[in-house]
């Protein structure tokens, strides 16, 4: 649901409450039990629970993301023009949803991801406001990158399991399936997002969204 | 204080209530920034559940005491 319609419903909510709050006497009819209970009880939870799931979609943005100074640089580099960022080249290329690229490789793609990406999201918002935020390059991720994120839509693509270096080696393909052999291990697709190590030659592409 | 000041009063107060989180609610959705949903969550949300709180408190206690005044003349005479 967009968030126009919501800040309107909330703002006629708040309108007839304070119809309410002004007299109170109207509520000695049956009409007026009627409207209390919809204006104090449903009218108000409703909006809530529809403000509520409008933030936890726009938390999912790639603008809510980059919202934060600290995430700039992150930002930037889904712009670079070279094919060996990781993360510009999935942006770019729309491998990820460009309104949604932060949220799609960050998620969790297992029972209660979206539920535990929230929650650290709200560990970043605990940093960033009442902890000591790092310098954007010095920012790691809590665990290790799981190949089950790579594997969500990369999983039974021609390109995954045909390509030529993932089968040179008959173990190399089982190993990533496995989450033993990082898509992101140093000498594959070490190059991601690579903050305060972008040099003086990188490009960057001033298309997209 | 007569039951029907009393009711009116709560209804007011929860009014109050829910129309504050309703307000703050609304300036969080427009407010782009990462901290507004902890906003909304943790004040605008709070009022509001506090604002229901009340007003359902009010439904309760506004209920006549028929059985429980009867009750009490009872144990009285």
């Amino acid at each position: 649901m967009p968030t126009i319609p919501i800040v309107i419903l909330v703002l006629f909510s708040a309108v007839l409450a304070s119809v309410l709050v002004v007299r109170p006497t109207i509520t000695v009819s049956r009409a007026g039990k009627i409207l209390a209970f919809g204006v104090l009880f449903f009218l108000p939870l409703f909006s809530l629970l529809a403000g509520m799931g409008n933030e936890m979609q726009r938390s999912e943005s790639t603008t809510f993301c980059l919202s934060c100074h600290i995430m700039e640089p992150y930002g930037k580099s889904l712009h670079i023009d070279d094919p060996t960022y990781l993360a510009g080249a999935h942006y770019q290329n729309h491998r990820v949803p460009a309104d949604e690229a932060c949220y799609t490789c960050h998620t969790d793609y297992a029972m209660f991801g979206t539920f535990r990406a929230k929650l650290g999201g709200l560990r970043h918002l605990y940093i960033y406001y009442l902890g000591t935020p790092p310098l954007p390059q010095d920012i790691k991720l809590y665990k290790p990158f799981n190949n089950r994120e790579c594997l969500h839509c990369h999983l039974g693509a021609r390109s995954f399991e045909q390509g030529a270096t993932h089968n040179a080696d008959p173990a190399t393909l089982p190993a990533i399936k496995a989450n033993t052999l990082s898509c992101i291990s140093s000498g594959c697709h070490d190059v991601v997002h690579n903050v305060g190590r972008w040099g003086d030659k990188v490009k960057f592409w001033d298309g997209g969204s | 204080m007569r039951p029907g000041e009393s009711i009116g009063r709560r209804l007011r107060i929860s009014g109050i209530l829910v129309i504050i989180g309703l307000l703050v609610e609304a300036l969080c959705l427009v407010w782009s920034k990462p901290i507004a949903f902890v906003v909304l969550v943790c004040f605008g949300g709070a009022l509001i559940g506090l604002g229901i709180l009340v007003f359902l408190h009010s439904l309760v206690s506004g209920l006549p005491h028929t059985a429980g005044s009867c009750g009490t003349d009872h144990e009285k005479k």
